[in-house]
């Protein structure tokens, strides 16, 4: 067989090359028909890692607290890249790693829950842009995705697609995981491949309860041995992405446990300690200087003393939760090397996608939800919201989706500036990575500190593999790889710098690096307030981006970004601003702060349609897709068979106790709980009994106005009789859960009313015949305007935590 | 002889173990106190009441028909998300007091899911022990009033009400 063309995909089946005659009587077969494209000649398995909102001192490979053994075992045996750079937002960095193109360039300049209407952040990859594991899908490789996605629009995670914006759309043969920006490790709402399959069973058993990083690694593994158990030779490529460490921080204590009492200290000395190892290690010069605390974060001695064991178990649970996942790569690690495959594999291992997240807010948060519903609680309110839900011990167990303060996400980006959204500077662009592959690396153990960007990841992989880029995919012609390979760094420490320039941009905070030199434009906004007043300097007409502060670094001299030389260098910061709104063009950045436009009253259409029936047994609604109750008076109604002796269960519920509502009948009552975030939970019970037979109820809430977390009145009715009724003073703005679906007829996954705990599910023993949701459109039309721009500014403030 | 003011003190909690940290505070604080309560609600909408022995007397001898307005805590909710709305005053509603059956009758109405109150009678004298004692609270606030022993307490305890009812959010 020729060596077929790669560069147009799918590869062409080279032509007949048997004989046909009227009967078998001297027709030749070409056995080649029956075969399938094969990669080049010796390429390698890929097994690429991807850690989620982590920093570049977290993991102790590279001086952080956290132990981590197998990063530290793979960069021993490979080679760490101190220098190497990512956008400062999830799904950002993930398209840019899958494309080997520029983030905004491919659609994704916002995350997934984001599809604006401009091209770089629509959401939406181009068709001239096929990704990395189409290309090597269609060049004869197994491809997988295991944990978290992140790149298909909110609104289209259902069954009716399209899924040429799911994983198996982007080349992935296999994937098992959640779409979303982030997920419960002991509660996931999980997709296989094209299918909504909720939360897994094993989340119901008590002994050996399900955890996702577990499955995660149980299930590469399992596709492993799988692929090898048919075929011995071809390579794979697992893109192992996990849903650590991003919120919620989920992880059985025994992890925690580990550092007990290790950040006792508080941040600030944390951070001295590992900038101390850093240097130790050679991660960072000896030269550096520690940058200073930004006044948005508080001093650790500030903090009062009856609230420091409160934080400090925010951050054990952080390290043993990211502890635990280094503990599950290693698992898969372990499993090829079994295979005696693991020299055959290159493994590359990124160490966060954007810095660690402040998100948290200063007091750190029970509920992750809280900050993305515009719900301000002190750290007091906090530690005794975390009290109700069983304390500091359960942190990391379901009945939290906890997240920590801000200062640890700071510390976790030591030795640099701020974290994740800020793509002004390195601690929200510069994380850790670590390369294996014995084939190409020779020392051991070795430095690289080579420019590098995760656009460069791909071209690397198709490097190695021996595969060009296509330059046809489907017909349709392709937009080159922004990136390059960093194979040539392999064998040479010294090897010239590849990347000379690049440009950042989130959420308006930019940077612009060109020989050594970065220009630092950051947003005075602190990145986890979104108030009218933070944003009001931002609006068309008033924002100046080119007036806004600028700083100046030269990183050659300066790895830590501690010496602003902008005052004495005014031609070169002229120079980068130029340099940056010509590289904003070509790569469809423009226009700046898209990702914010709803609050500036760029707005997609209003939806018309207020009426929603579920039929039948319809369960794992993910919550992007449920009906948008929000702000709105709506009914829920409800028709049901009801058998002689009653019924009970659950009618319909959405997400959980951290915020959710359930309908449903328990001791013969019809009843209704709403969680407005676990913060308030209201609770409505019918005063008489469920009749039998063929029966409709229903629950309305009446908005007492047009306003985001309106109160109102609710009224629960049996066949259009009024039966019960309670007042909800609080309701739930922007979204209930980040990850927990909607179910008819059960509650999968974590309840939201804990009366029905202990029988969870909760499925409903008569029948539900469907379940109508109607949304009552306010009576005007300025009213239904101004909650639509409300809602679609939630839904951006909820993507920037993504 | 002027009579010795009077002092009710409320506070609100998110949760359970934060007030009975205060109430045992108070209990351990070392000063005379005319009585104190708390009383909470569980994830589950199950109701507990604590009281010292005193505050039952004290009911039970005066303050029937008494209200008690026990602050409940409510956030504003702003602006983060640009949402800019604000979560109205949790004023709660009336406690009536009259005995301890009745105070579970009633809180059984007034306290939500997952919160409590605390409230503490005593002496003005003994404000500058009591006080720094209760730490946790979320909203506190401090009634006061003079006047014979019954009356002075219905004073107490109706400016409190009045003071965290008008606090809000």
């Amino acid at each position: 067989m020729t060596e077929p063309d790669r560069t147009s995909l799918p590869i062409r089946r080279e032509a007949f090359q048997g004989v046909t005659n009227r009967t078998l009587d001297g027709s030749r077969p070409d056995w080649n028909l029956i075969g399938h494209p094969v990669p080049p000649e010796g390429a390698p398995n890929v097994l690429l890692v991807l850690i989620d909102d982590a920093g570049f001192g977290n993991p102790s490979t590279f001086g952080g607290p956290i132990q981590t053994p197998n990063y530290t075992r793979m960069a021993e045996q490979g080679l760490k890249y101190n220098r190497f750079h990512v956008t400062a937002l999830c799904s950002p960095t993930r398209a840019a790693l899958l494309t080997g193109r520029n983030n905004h360039a491919v659609g994704f300049g916002s995350v997934g829950e984001f599809a604006g209407g401009f091209p770089g952040y629509s959401a939406t990859l181009p068709r001239d842009c096929a990704p990395l594991p189409r290309i090597l899908r269609d060049n004869g490789y197994s491809t997988s995705a295991f944990g978290k996605w992140h790149l298909t629009p909110d609104g289209q995670q259902g069954t009716a697609g399209p899924f040429d914006r799911w994983p198996n759309g982007w080349g992935f043969d296999y994937f098992y995981g959640f779409l979303a920006g982030d997920s419960g490790q002991w509660d996931p709402c999980l997709i296989e491949n094209q299918k909504v399959i909720g939360t897994p069973e094993g989340f119901y058993d008590e002994e050996v309860p399900y955890y996702f990083p577990d499955a995660m690694a149980d299930k590469t593994i399992e596709w492993i041995h799988g692929v090898r158990a048919q075929d011995s030779d071809k390579p794979f490529f697992a893109y192992f992405s996990t849903g650590c460490s991003h919120a919620p921080h989920h992880v059985a204590a025994s992890w925690a446990d580990r550092y007990k009492g290790k950040f006792d200290r508080g941040w600030d000395k944390l951070r001295e300690e590992t900038f101390a190892r850093q240097k130790e290690l050679g991660v960072v010069p000896a030269d550096a200087e520690l940058t200073p605390r930004d006044a948005a974060f508080p001093a650790w001695d500030d903090v009062p003393d009856k609230l420091k064991a409160f934080y400090s178990r925010q951050m054990e649970v952080y390290a043993g939760f990211s502890e635990n996942a280094d503990h599950n790569v290693g698992r898969v690690i372990d499993a090829i090397e079994k295979l005696g495959e693991l020299d055959d594999t290159v493994i590359i291992w990124i160490w966060g996608d954007n810095g660690a997240s402040m998100e948290g807010t200063v007091t750190g948060s029970f509920n992750e939800m809280t900050m993305m519903n515009g719900i301000p609680l002190t750290d007091e309110m906090q530690l005794q919201l975390a009290e109700r839900f069983g304390g500091m011990d359960e942190w990391g167990a379901q009945i939290m989706d906890p997240h920590y303060g801000a200062a640890w996400a700071w510390a976790g980006n030591t030795p640099f500036k701020w974290g994740k959204q800020v793509g002004s500077h390195l601690g929200g662009t510069r994380n850790p990575m670590a390369i294996r592959w014995p084939a190409r690396i020779t020392e051991a153990g070795g430095l690289r500190s080579q420019f590098s960007h995760v656009i460069d990841v791909a071209p690397t992989i198709l490097d190695l593999a021996g595969i060009p880029q296509p330059e046809t995919v489907d017909g349709i012609e392709q937009e080159p790889m922004h990136g390059a390979s960093i194979a040539p760094t392999f064998a040479d420490a010294n090897a010239p710098e590849f990347r000379t320039q690049q440009y950042f941009e989130t959420v308006g905070n930019r940077g612009m690096y060109k020989d050594g030199w970065w220009l630092a434009m950051k947003t005075e906004r602190i990145p986890w307030v979104i108030t009218p007043d933070a944003l009001k300097p931002y609006a068309p007409g008033v924002w100046d981006p080119d007036a806004g502060p600028a700083e100046l670094y030269y990183l050659p001299d300066d790895f830590t970004q501690a010496h602003d030389l902008a005052a004495e260098h005014p031609e070169k910061v002229q120079e980068l601003k130029d340099l940056f709104w010509e590289e904003a063009e070509k790569y469809k950045v423009l226009p700046l702060l898209a990702t914010l436009s709803t609050f500036f009253g760029i707005l997609p259409p209003i939806a018309d349609k207020t009426t929603f029936e579920f039929r039948g047994d319809v369960q794992n609604v993910l919550s992007g897709m449920i009906p948008r109750i929000y702000n709105h008076s709506y009914s829920i109604s409800a028709d049901l068979v009801v058998p002689d002796g009653g019924a009970e269960g659950v009618i319909v519920a959405e997400s959980d106790h951290l915020g959710g509502f359930t309908l449903y009948v328990m001791d013969g009552k019809l009843t209704h709980t709403y969680s407005m975030m676990g913060v308030f939970v209201f609770k409505q019970v019918a005063e008489e009994d469920l009749p039998t037979g063929e029966i409709t109820v229903r629950m309305e809430f009446a908005a007492d106005e047009a306003k985001p977390a309106t109160g109102g009145e609710v009224t629960l009715f049996v066949d259009d009789r009024p039966v019960g009724k309670g007042r909800m003073d609080h309701t739930v703005p922007i979204r209930f859960s980040a990850y927990a679906g909607m179910d008819i007829g059960r509650d999968n996954g974590g309840v939201v009313d804990l009366a029905y705990e202990e029988r969870k599910p909760f499925a409903f023993t008569g029948t539900v015949k469907k379940v109508v949701f109607d949304i009552k459109p306010h009576l005007s039309d300025q009213d239904e305007l101004d909650l639509h721009a409300e809602s679609h500014r939630g839904q951006a403030a909820h993507g920037l935590s993504g | 002889m002027a009579k010795e003011p009077t002092d009710v003190l409320m506070g609100g909690y998110l949760s359970t173990e934060a007030a009975h940290e205060d109430y045992e505070a108070v209990l351990n604080c070392g000063a005379e106190i005319m009585g104190a309560v708390v009383v909470s609600k569980d994830l589950e909408g199950k109701l507990s009441v604590e009281q010292t022995d005193h505050m039952v007397k004290e009911g039970a001898e005066g303050l029937a028909g008494i209200g008690f307005v026990v602050g409940l805590f409510a956030p504003p909710l702003l602006a983060a998300t640009a949402i800019g709305a604000v979560i109205g005053a949790g004023t709660g509603k009336v406690l009536h007091k009259k005995t301890g059956s009745k105070i579970e009758e009633e809180a059984g109405k007034t306290i939500p899911i997952g919160g409590a109150g605390l409230i503490v009678a005593y002496k003005h004298d003994h404000a500058d022990t009591i006080e720094p004692a209760v730490t946790r609270a979320i909203k506190k606030v401090v009634g006061e009033a003079e006047g014979r022993h019954v009356e002075a307490l219905k004073g107490a305890l109706a400016d409190a009400q009045a003071k965290m009812a008008g606090q809000g959010g």
